[in-house]
């Protein structure tokens, strides 16, 4: 009687499962893309979306890439009729939050290019998230004005 | 008593304009609202980019659309001028249909050279202006234009700037705006006007 009893609260225990466990980081980035860009600019811009499919908030932290010096977020405000662009020092993407990062808003800038970025070219992204740790995209980069 | 009640409305008055110095203090300068733009534009001279002396005369009996920027701009600069030139095809009257001016705001990095190769990437012909920091000041100043240079902390620096696209009829007259933030299908809506 007592093992049985034992067994239907492991059982239990088991299916309603623990809070903790079941907020394993579910990241999901697609759609990477850039724009071209010309011999003597130094920065190019990427985007994609980021999809938090766990139960727990998180952060971008940092990103790297081989084709820059440096990869950071930033973002580009229109307030007052001005265009500001500014890094932020880490992007939050909250539990269940899918991300878009896309022109004229939050992006990821790479600067200074080690060389132009060319129409068909594949780069990779390195991103690290506070929980989810190191995740990498592959970044396509179009024409200007292709989209 | 009177002198007391003097005394009171005065320090009312001090403490109002108080407030309003403080008010008009705090307020960040901003750009022309697209009220004061009604009388904005009037003649300029720079270099396009081909190292080639620009007059404002060359644009006259053709429409034209008027953005202020720089090359390294990575995100929205593109933005706009893929934008432009996407409304531009879909407008369906061909590239003649209006012109299409960049005018950087960076004259000290941005050479004709600079401009050629970065409006080369859209696959339409761009106008691309520069000149001396004076010249661009003074062309700013006609078109009631803001922008300042922001350092970047890894160093090197930004160009905060206004970011509405300035419309000009075929008579040079001032056509309005398009915000970066305004649908496609209302910016369409003034360049239709705009070119009848």
């Amino acid at each position: 009687m007592f093992r049985a009893i034992l067994s239907a609260a492991c059982a239990a225990l088991m299916l309603s499962g623990c809070p903790s466990r079941s907020a394993a980081p579910d990241l999901r980035l697609s759609d990477g893309w850039a724009r071209a860009t010309a011999p003597g600019q130094s920065s190019g811009a990427a985007y994609l979306t980021i999809d938090n499919r766990g139960e727990r908030d998180d952060r971008l932290v940092t990103v790297a890439t081989t084709r820059a010096a440096t990869a950071t977020i930033h973002q580009s405000t229109a307030a007052g009729g001005i265009m500001r662009m500014r890094m932020l020092a880490t992007l939050p993407v909250a539990a269940g939050e899918r991300l878009t990062l896309s022109p004229g808003g939050t992006h990821i800038m790479l600067a200074p290019l080690t060389a132009p970025l060319k129409p068909g070219e594949t780069l990779e992204l390195t991103m690290r998230f506070e929980h989810g740790g190191e995740r990498r995209i592959p970044v396509t980069v179009v024409a200007p004005g292709a989209r | 008593m009177k002198r007391f009640r003097l005394i009171l409305w005065l320090a009312v008055a001090l403490a109002a304009a108080a407030a309003l110095w403080l008010i008009a203090r705090t307020e960040q300068p901003t750009p022309p609202s697209e009220a004061s733009f009604v009388s904005i534009g009037g003649p300029f001279a720079l270099t396009d980019s081909d190292g080639k002396s620009f007059s404002s005369r060359q644009l006259a009996g053709k429409p034209y659309a008027l953005f202020f920027g720089f090359t390294n701009c990575p995100d929205v600069c593109p933005t706009t001028l893929a934008r432009l030139v996407r409304l531009r095809r879909q407008l369906g009257a061909g590239d003649g249909a209006f012109d299409i001016l960049f005018v950087t705001v960076d004259p000290e990095r941005d050479r004709p050279a600079d401009l050629k190769r970065y409006l080369s990437l859209y696959g339409a012909p761009i106008i691309g202006l520069t000149g001396s920091p004076a010249q661009i000041e003074r062309v700013k100043k006609t078109f009631g234009i803001f922008s300042a240079k922001v350092p970047q902390p890894g160093g090197g620096y930004s160009v905060d700037h206004s970011a509405a696209v300035l419309l000009f009829g075929k008579d040079g007259g001032f056509g309005g705006t398009i915000a970066p933030d305004e649908g496609d299908a209302p910016a369409l809506g003034k360049l239709k006007r705009l070119t009848a």
